[in-house]
């Protein structure tokens, strides 16, 4: 196990180290003069000039990348040209709202869509089949965007207790200062109001991002499961006067949970895409807000550092899939024929 | 001699060729049907929006300030927008920038991941250590992040946001070809292709190309979907389309500030999205049932 | 004579698929006593597998239908029975060992858990409780009774650990655990080896006799059914075409079809071996001196190579024109790697090839080469491309050798004659086509070139016994009418009995003996070749006293043990096929 997960972090190491220079180099070589950019058709050539010489633009670039580089290397992303702080420090602020919202998406993915594809493959061809199939694909087919706006029509029409914007009630007065996650603290202060409140809040933004993934998986969980079934194993394990429910969970979930997990980690960076749309319509005060923030603004270091962290951030949860797999299939951390 | 095996088995019954079964799973699959026939309205709306629309001119910039805000009804379908224009036509003509969208990006996205994924399957080696490795980053890009940040420092505007998608789009296709290939390498008529002699122009585009043109197609038609969707959620954030162009996303983003009041004005270009996007689903889900492929 | 223990009685199952129903089983009765050995014995399609799965209760309704019939174990109706009921027999009254060794396993878990959740389980059906240790002595114990002495050691393994005789034993194992009355073994043995085969039928026989099991096995190979059944079933087309005991039917059956199936078995020894001939002298037209093939396995942190491994020995042969040489060997003994050696496909490690006079490394690859050695591959399903049709396949050799134009069609057709096919498969796919007719494209393909050597990789195995037969003489004819040189690779000594004038048999990638074919198994010198010999079922007694002789010491010297574990990382040979 420890070799195996050796590799499989090393390998996602050098995924980011990739996705570092690659973002680097598109950001300098999308026409334009980032600088110029940044400043607007307005300023001066001096003001331009002394730009470029204070984000180092004047050095030749593979100089400009390897300062970037050894900087990244510190934690250092630059100085935001909005907000004129480190961009380090205004992403750890937006951080803790993403990651609560992340976090409770992913749980109510995983929670929703693995036993709904398994209902659906077990009752296959029946009503419940048909109903579960109906709604991944609504799932599937509803733009976050779109899904949110009908939620929030809804939310202001009929079910109005489910607050439209931000992560909590300011009124409350509470400060999350222990973890950032307004749940966490919540409970370690003891304040059920603000967990109550916390949790009303993260319902509509977290299922308007979720839906997408739990159609997905559903589908890709119930044709793991029709396939798995039909396996000599299954057939075996019948035979020999195992209990369906057993045969079900134990013998066939176990290997068909392999492809939606993979899934899951893929999605995992449309999700986190989708969340720039998520919190934007839902004023969430997040990394994406604080990238389309950035974004609309071109200040490129602040774009710089919010991809980044976006791409550590599936980097980490494809690692964690990775370890889950291994415990799930010995032939994962043996590496004998599941190779990809 | 005996006839074709294959046409009839020992016990007399008539055995369907591959082609017949294909048929029979679709036409007995109400969703695929119902999927292609979404997706023939869909066209015909964009190819034929300036004869079909009740009022051609809402497309631009037109001003009806007397008709602002009228809620569904049979002069107007969808009801109007915030300057009078008729949201139903707006919706025919948003169809025309979604599938040029579609076939601008799936047209230059596709061939290039399909070719890198051919490459890399088939020559192996270091070739393929830097095409997967390359595509395994850019899959760690959010996707709609990353076409933001493109579209922002390019200006935003539709082509951009067209190049920024196709710029994203390829990795997929490239990993679904790649998986192919690899597992056609495993069998013997690409050995056996090698011993008489073939070309690798030949191997690649006779032999492993056509075994993969079924998994391309089902993608294709699940892709369509999903590019009418990450093109609107750009223009919904002001940066794909830009206003006075009947973009679906942008008008969703204008609408749904005139929202909960004037819900139609947000939710009926909404809709129109998704119906595009169920149509593509369901007809590329279909296929996959009918072509018998895994992605 | 008693009650039965297994009755099937005008069974008839039939199956809608797209809409169209057909009739799978007609009418299929018979009977298994109390400590009988069955056999149902038939080609692939024949029903036998349907039978099965009707009778342990696992056939998937729909598509499939019960029309008629019944099937009654110890005087009960199994089709009548509730869900529950028949639940409850399964394993403990009627179990099954699937033909698959590494399918019937689930991949995921320890064989310890799978076993023990099969004890669990039927002590829960029957209301027994027992303590999980009693539960692991159980196991431990039936593991022993299937002769594996590592009990504990395999029982924290995964399935993909152990060795294909270990997986099948096991595999028995599971099937034993709860003391049923009947097994059903679907083609025992049947995927591994010839020699773990003959182990693997020995183990069941002698369960039989030792624990009063009743034996039901479903099977394609005769020579198998001669060893292992009392009583033996001939079915057709689902259909039951002829019954009788053993000895009755093979001496003195009936029925035509039976008739060919016993035709179609190549004799091992006897009157009925044909000895193919051929005397010509002069230079060797394939020569090989002292070839070596290593293969590096990489692994750990950064890919590195951690070990090499010896697929090729030290393998000098020479091959005379219009030989047909055979080379013998079980899976992993290198005979793979040799033909792609041959074929310049991969570089030798060390040693030279010479074909027709020239140095393979100065010429593979190039037009001269293709136009003296193709190769037929074992199974059409995979060398044939699925989305080309017969004329596209047929072209691509003439492609690359310098034809052009209408010579290309015209030379397509004359090769579907020469295989025997109509032309009008031309324009045909590969899944319109039989078995027999893709194998019979895929040596039109390799002839296309008019070359003088043609490997045949077990180019049989994959196809039915009967139709195996006509391939085997088209082979015959081609030979004579094209003057060919055949490098025949296979594991089925029979067969190589009979249509081969030379061979060598390789054990772990040497030639341990080589020499005519009527020599080397009249008077077979090294103790494996004995041991290959020996272990061929075969299908008279005549022909059975005419094996060799080969004692327990030879064997254990020369065969792997199959009831020991291998090591974690795998079988070698898995890795480079």
């Amino acid at each position: 196990m420890l070799p195996y997960l050796l590799r499989r972090t090393l390998s996602l190491f050098f995924v980011l180290f990739g996705l570092a220079i690659l973002i680097f180099v598109i950001a300098r070589i999308v026409p334009g003069d980032p600088a110029r950019i940044a400043l607007g058709p307005l300023a001066t050539a001096q003001q331009v000039a002394e730009l470029r010489a204070d984000m180092g633009l004047d050095q030749p670039f593979l100089a400009q990348l390897g300062t970037y580089l050894a900087g990244l290397v510190q934690g250092d992303l630059g100085t935001s040209l909005l907000t004129s702080r480190p961009v380090l420090d205004d992403i750890l602020a937006a951080l803790p709202a993403t990651v609560e919202l992340a976090l409770f998406t992913i749980l109510l993915q995983i929670s929703l869509s693995i036993p709904l594809g398994v209902l659906a493959a077990v009752y296959r061809n029946t009503w419940v089949d048909t109903v579960t199939r109906v709604v991944s694909l609504i799932g599937v087919v509803t733009p976050g965007f779109v899904l949110a706006i009908i939620l929030q029509l809804l939310a202001s029409y009929t079910v109005t207790i489910f607050p439209v914007t931000g992560r909590i009630d300011p009124s409350l007065g509470f400060a999350a200062d222990v973890t950032g996650l307004l749940l966490v603290d919540g409970l370690i202060a003891g304040r059920l109001d603000v967990v109550g409140d916390a949790l009303r809040h993260l319902i509509l933004p977290s299922l308007s991002l979720a839906a997408a993934g739990i159609g997905q998986v559903m589908r890709i969980t119930r044709a793991a499961m029709i396939e798995v079934a039909g396996r000599d194993f299954v057939e075996a394990a019948r035979a020999y006067g195992i209990p369906e429910r057993v045969v079900t969970f134990r013998y066939m979930l176990r290997v068909a949970a392999v492809a939606p997990l993979t899934i899951l980690g893929l999605e995992f960076a449309s999700l986190i895409g989708n969340a720039f749309i998520v919190e934007f319509v839902f004023s969430w005060p997040g990394i994406a807000s604080y990238g389309v923030r950035t974004i609309l603004q071109k200040d490129l270091n602040a774009v710089i550092g919010v991809v980044l962290v976006s791409g550590l951030f599936f980097v980490v949860a494809n690692l964690i899939i990775d370890i889950l797999l291994g415990f799930l299939d010995p032939r994962h951390r043996l590496q004998l024929g599941a190779r990809d | 001699m005996t006839p074709p095996s294959s046409l009839s088995d020992a016990n007399g019954h008539r055995t369907l060729t591959a082609r017949q079964m294909a048929w029979y799973r679709f036409s007995r699959n109400p969703a695929a049907l119902i999927g292609a026939a979404i997706v023939v309205s869909v066209v015909i709306a964009a190819l034929f929006a300036p004869w079909l629309a009740p009022s051609p001119e809402s497309a631009g910039s037109l001003v009806d300030f007397r008709n602002r805000h009228s809620p569904p009804d049979w002069d107007n379908w969808m009801g109007t927008d915030n300057v009078g224009r008729d949201i139903f036509s707006r919706v025919l003509f948003g169809y025309q920038v979604s599938l040029g969208m579609v076939i601008g990006v799936l047209g230059v996205a596709v061939p290039f991941g399909v070719l890198l994924g051919l490459v890399a399957g088939y020559f192996g080696g270091w070739v393929e250590t830097v095409i997967m490795r390359f595509t395994d980053v850019m899959l760690a890009l959010p996707p709609l992040a990353m076409a933001l940040a493109i579209t922002a420092v390019l200006s935003p505007n539709i082509v951009n946001a067209m190049i920024a998608i196709t710029l994203l789009w390829w990795t997929w296709h490239t990993r679904l070809i790649y998986r192919i290939v690899k597992a056609q390498m495993n069998e013997d008529y690409v050995e056996a292709a090698k011993v008489a002699g073939a070309s690798h122009t030949h191997i690649l585009f006779q032999e492993l190309l056509p075994n993969c043109v079924a998994a391309v197609a089902v993608k294709v038609s699940l892709d369509a979907g999903f590019v009418i969707l990450f093109g609107a959620a750009l223009s919904f954030l002001g940066l794909g389309a830009q206003p006075p162009t009947p973009d679906l996303g942008t008008m969703v983003s204008t609408g749904s500030e005139y929202l909960p009041e004037f819900w139609w004005q947000a939710l009926m270009p909404g809709l129109a999205i998704l119906y595009a996007i169920l149509g593509f689903n369901l007809l590329g889900d279909g296929l996959r049932d009918m072509l018998d492929v895994e992605l | 004579m008693s009650q039965p223990l297994l009755q099937v009685a005008g069974l008839t199952i039939g199956f809608t698929t797209y809409g169209q129903r057909r009739r799978v089983l007609h009418d299929v009765s018979f009977r298994v006593h109390v400590g009988e050995r069955a056999a149902l014995i038939g080609q692939s399609g024949s029903g036998k597998t349907v039978t099965m799965r009707a009778i342990i209760g696992t056939l998937p309704m729909p598509p499939a239908h019960i029309d008629a019939g019944s099937i009654r174990y110890d005087g009960r109706s199994l089709l009548d029975l509730t869900k529950a009921e028949r639940n409850r027999l399964k394993g403990t009254g009627i179990s099954i060992v699937l033909q698959d060794p590494l399918l019937s396993f689930n991949p995921v878990l320890t064989i310890g858990r799978q076993m023990d959740d099969i004890v669990h389980f039927a002590d829960l059906r029957q209301g027994r409780s027992r303590s999980g240790t009693d539960r692991r002595a159980l196991i431990l114990e039936t593991l022993a009774k299937v002769q594996l002495v590592d009990g504990t050691r395999i029982l924290d393994a995964y399935p993909m650990m152990l060795s294909g005789g270990m997986r099948q034993r096991v595999l028995i194992g599971m099937a034993l655990l709860n003391r049923p009355r009947l097994l059903i073994a679907d083609e025992p043995g049947t995927a591994l080896d010839v020699t773990t085969q003959a182990e693997i039928l020995a183990l069941l026989n002698r369960l039989v006799t030792e624990d009063g099991l009743s034996l039901l096995l479903i099977t394609h190979n005769l020579g198998v059914v001669r060893e292992m059944a009392d009583h033996v079933h001939v079915m057709e087309h689902g259909r039951i075409v002829e019954a009788g005991p053993r000895d009755a039917i093979f001496t003195r059956h009936s029925h035509p079809y039976t008739r060919r199936l016993m035709a179609a078995v190549p004799p091992l020894y006897g009157e009925a071996v044909r000895t193919t001939q051929n005397h010509r002298d002069g230079p060797a037209l394939i020569a090989l001196d002292g070839v070596c093939k290593d293969f590096m396995l990489r692994g750990g942190l950064f890919n590195r190579i951690t070990s090499r491994y010896r697929a090729v020995a030290d393998v000098t042969l020479r091959i005379q024109p219009g030989d047909i040489f055979g080379i013998a060997g079980e899976s992993g003994s290198g005979k793979t790697t040799l033909a792609k050696l041959l074929l310049g496909l991969t570089r030798a490690s060390a040693g030279s090839i010479r074909i027709d006079g020239r140095d393979l490394k100065e010429f593979a690859g190039t037009e001269a080469f293709r136009r003296l050695i193709q190769i037929v591959y074992q199974n059409p399903g995979s060398s044939l491309n699925p989305r080309r049709t017969v004329a596209q396949q047929l072209a691509v050799p003439l492609r690359f050798t310098g034809h052009e134009g209408t010579a290309i069609p015209q030379r397509v057709a004359a090769l579907l004659e020469m295989v025997d096919l109509p032309r009008t498969y031309a324009s045909m796919y590969p899944h319109e086509l039989s078995g027999g007719q893709k194998q019979r494209v895929a040596i039109a393909r390799a002839l296309s070139v008019n070359p003088r050597i043609l490997v045949l990789d077990e180019p049989t195995s994959a196809l039915d016994v009967l139709v195996q037969a006509t391939v085997i003489d088209l082979l015959h004819r081609l030979r004579t009418e094209l003057d060919l040189t055949f490098l025949f690779i296979s594991h089925d000594l029979s067969l190589m009995r009979n249509f081969c004038n030379r061979v060598a048999v390789m054990l772990r990638g040497q030639v341990c003996e080589q020499g005519p074919t009527a020599e080397v198994f009249a008077r077979p010198k090294h103790p494996y070749t004995r041991a290959l010999l020996s272990a061929i079922p075969v299908l008279s007694e005549a022909e059975a006293a005419l094996k060799p002789q080969v004692t327990q010491a030879e064997r254990d010297a020369v065969l792997a043990t199959t009831t020991a574990l291998i090591p974690a990382d795998g079988n070698p040979q898995d890795r480079n096929a």
